[in-house]
């Protein structure tokens, strides 16, 4: 019964990933028009989370891994595909929309397995 | 949730902001036939609070633009030199409809994106929901 909390606390880091890498973007967007400000951005919670998970760990204790890492990503002004508009500008509206909208569907996807989770956990104390 | 709220406050700040740019360009439009009216231009920049960052957007100080007046021809008109000259506006019609047209855009976004995180608040909410 206790494996599935696991999936509990991925679905919920997910989600607040989600939520941070939004408020980035909201930031981005608010400032697309102010000189020399450089786009920010976070990469993704699939990116992080297979960086964070590529050796052959198996959790044995809540402790052993913590999904840390995930949570709390940089927000960080990489390299931007987009060029610098005059004054100096990184931000690309079309870019971040596309982003904006990627991020709220994975917000979307984490909630649903949370509440599918729930769910199953419903069902098997026999409560539906 | 405080990441939320967060970027609710960013996008109204940007809302704010280009609600602000959109009525000197309107100060701009209307003033275009005055004469020697210098247009309002304003600056984008980050806020601080506390000296620290918050992402926040905010407007800087009005300036004038330096262009050069146009120079009208008009003999008949009290305000014009011996050579029948007086000083116009400098507001060009054509920047100014550009400029408002990207102001309304970008007003667009940061509204798109304060809508969106207020939906992925609510369907958060919506998990306590039975």
């Amino acid at each position: 019964m206790y494996q599935s909390l696991d999936l509990f606390e991925t679905a919920a880091a997910m989600a607040e990933h989600a939520g941070r890498r939004q408020a980035v973007v909201a930031r981005n967007i608010a400032n697309a028009d102010t000189p020399g400000f450089s786009a920010a951005s976070i990469p993704s919670f699939s990116e992080i989370y297979r960086a964070d998970h590529t050796s052959d760990m198996r959790l044995t204790r809540p402790g052993h891994m913590s999904l840390e890492a995930v949570m709390k990503p940089a927000a960080t002004t990489g390299p931007q595909a987009g060029q610098a508009s005059p004054d100096g500008n990184t931000v690309s509206i079309e870019d971040e929309m596309l982003n904006a909208v990627a991020i709220s569907r994975e917000h979307n996807r984490a909630l649903t397995i949370y509440r599918h989770t729930m769910t199953v956990l419903r069902t098997t104390l026999g409560q539906t | 949730m405080s990441d939320f709220s967060e970027a609710m406050s960013v996008a109204s700040s940007g809302m704010k902001a280009q609600a602000n740019r959109l009525r000197h360009v309107s100060e701009n439009i209307a003033n275009v036939d005055t004469p020697g009216y210098r247009r309002k231009t304003i600056a984008f920049q980050e806020a601080f609070a506390d000296s620290q960052r918050t992402g926040a957007v905010e407007t800087g100080k009005v300036r004038l633009d330096r262009a050069e007046l146009t120079r009208i021809y008009d003999p008949g008109n009290p305000l014009s030199d011996t050579s029948g000259h007086y000083n116009g506006s400098n507001v060009n019609m054509l920047i100014e409809i550009a400029d408002a047209r990207e102001a309304q855009r970008s007003y667009q976004a940061n509204l798109k994106m304060f809508d969106q995180v207020r939906q992925m608040s609510s369907a958060l909410m919506d998990l306590l929901r039975r």
